[in-house]
């Protein structure tokens, strides 16, 4: 249905009928298939270089120049390219690795790829948040590294850490539906070829819909996490 | 009688935006063992960065630092983390971890020696009787007062039985009346564990009410040590006569004002 031809109202109307969900259903699919698993792969990783980026710094618990200004470079590099360059380079990885270039999983990786660095940052700003003090506690102690990250930094900081994965996540969501351009299919794919090539305005709507939903669903859950461990703590 | 902990020429600079600020020049401190000894002197003057240098929570430049037999100064950084369970250190703002229970946070040192479940559970309440504070074992230091923290911070620092102790600026975030519990307790742990203190502190009463000994400190050097009787009552250096002026003046005031104030 076209707002050309239809009025506004009608075209809402129709965003939420059957035949409308019946096309956006499998796409939504998709779409979380995508998030998920790269929201698995942002999460693990993100945390890993966040935690050598806050350790090897030069206020670290163990600085390593080297490690620490490359790592940062390379992110840094990475972090300058719009997401749909990202897209575009990692397609032939994509093919190297999985033998084709463009459906659901290629995307994944392209998608990783951009909002792993981002996350990594994010994770580094939480560490380095953490007070001073905690840390020199624990190396008075006796406490070895490896034991201060995973036994006081890690545990000290996941309020800060779940709202980190928080925006990561939505920023997944929305990249999400721009790889749906390049063949991965999802709620950004149903939104080009109905909404914008075929003048499908109830399409739009109902994709736009969704993607909202999607979005306040993960905020939501973020903030009410975040808050009852604070809570649990009584920090807040 | 030899001392148990001795500092032999310590130096220490900071590097801060191209200039070298130094800040330990040439500190050599004895400490008997089983004493409370304070270190007192203005802001800046070193004393954080002097007992820092004894457990190496910084390096010193030159210098060398011995605890009884052991010069930690020589120490890898192995054999320092296993030294360092036997220097317990309690800081002004406590730095207890907040994601974990009190419990749990005078469990972790003792998590770190490895010890078996059963008696890390004995361990940790015996402390808490210690320090008086067995009602909140399961509390969140979130729910604690100051001075109930500092309890923790004590009863973590003992976790080990450590038989030094090096608290900078223990009481200075706290109430007069959580100021006396912690002296207090500080004593108790001293006479009944044998530990050797060695006690921060801006304020004066602190050290009249606490330590045997006392060192003045002054832009990085000890201009005058003893006995706290003969330095408070008879002060050569300037930061001496500073603080015994200051506090008879509080005194003064006290005595004008009467029962008015707080
Ligand atoms: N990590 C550091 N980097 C640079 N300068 C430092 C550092 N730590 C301490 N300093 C400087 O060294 C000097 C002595 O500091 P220190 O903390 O030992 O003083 P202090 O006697 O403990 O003072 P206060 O009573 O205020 O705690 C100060 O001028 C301080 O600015
Ligand atoms: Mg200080």
């Amino acid at each position: 249905m076209s707002l050309r031809r239809y009025s506004l109202w009608e075209v809402v109307k129709h965003a939420f009928s059957k035949e409308v969900w019946d096309v956006l259903w499998p796409a939504i699919g998709d779409t979380l298939y995508m998030v998920i698993f790269t929201a698995v792969i942002t999460l693990v990783l993100g945390i890993m270089l966040g935690i050598v980026l806050a350790v090897t710094g030069k206020e670290g618990i163990t600085p390593v120049s080297w490690l620490h200004r490359g790592l940062g470079t390379i992110i840094n590099c990475l972090r300058s390219l719009p997401q749909i360059i990202m897209i575009i380079i990692t397609l032939p990885l994509a093919r190297a690795l999985l033998g084709k270039a463009y459906g659901v999983n290629a995307c994944i990786i392209a998608l990783a790829a951009s909002c792993t660095p981002m996350f990594a940052r994010l994770i580094e700003g939480a560490l380095l948040e953490l007070e001073k003090g905690k840390i020199e506690a624990a190396k008075s102690m006796g406490s070895t590294n490896l034991k201060i990250i995973f036994g006081i930094m890690l545990p000290e900081v996941i309020p800060a850490m779940i709202r980190a994965f928080t925006v990561a996540l939505i920023a997944i969501i929305s990249m999400t539906a721009l790889a749906g351009n390049f063949g991965a299919g999802g709620v950004g794919d149903i939104a080009v070829r109905f909404g914008f090539n075929r003048f499908q305005h109830d399409m739009l709507i109902a994709t736009v819909f969704s993607l909202i939903v999607m979005v306040q669903v993960v905020q939501t859950i973020g903030d009410v996490c975040s808050k009852l461990i604070l809570k649990k703590r009584h920090l807040i | 009688m030899s001392s148990y902990i001795r500092t032999e020429n310590l130096y220490k600079s900071f590097r801060t935006k191209g200039n070298n600020v130094q800040v330990l020049k040439g500190i050599n401190l004895e400490v008997q063992k089983g004493d409370i000894y304070g270190v007192v002197g203005f802001s800046g003057a070193g004393k954080s960065t002097l007992v820092r240098c004894i457990n190496r929570l910084e390096e010193p430049d030159s210098g060398k630092v011995f605890i009884g037999e052991t010069e930690i100064t020589a120490l890898s950084k192995r054999e320092l983390a296993t030294k360092r369970r036997k220097i317990g250190m309690i800081f002004q703002n406590f730095n207890l971890f907040d994601a974990k229970t009190v419990f749990e946070n005078i469990a972790y040192p003792l998590e770190l020696e490895k010890a078996k479940k059963k008696d890390i559970q004995k361990r940790v309440d015996e402390l808490l009787e210690l320090v008086g504070l067995t009602e909140k074992k399961h509390a969140y230091p979130g729910q604690l007062s100051g001075g109930q923290k500092q309890r923790v911070g004590i009863a973590r620092a003992l976790a080990n039985n450590p038989d030094v102790l090096l608290s900078d600026e223990a009481t200075s975030a706290l109430d007069p009346q959580s100021t006396l519990a912690i002296l207090d307790l500080l004593r108790k742990i001293n006479k009944e564990l044998g530990l050797t203190i060695i006690l921060i502190t801006h304020e004066l009463e602190v050290v009249k009410y606490l330590c045997n000994n006392v060192a003045v400190i002054e832009d990085g050097i000890i201009v005058e040590e003893g006995e706290v009787r003969n330095i408070f009552l008879n002060p050569n250096s300037n930061t001496g006569k500073v603080f015994l002026k200051v506090s008879k003046e509080f005194q003064k005031n006290e005595f004008v004002s009467g029962g008015e104030g707080i």
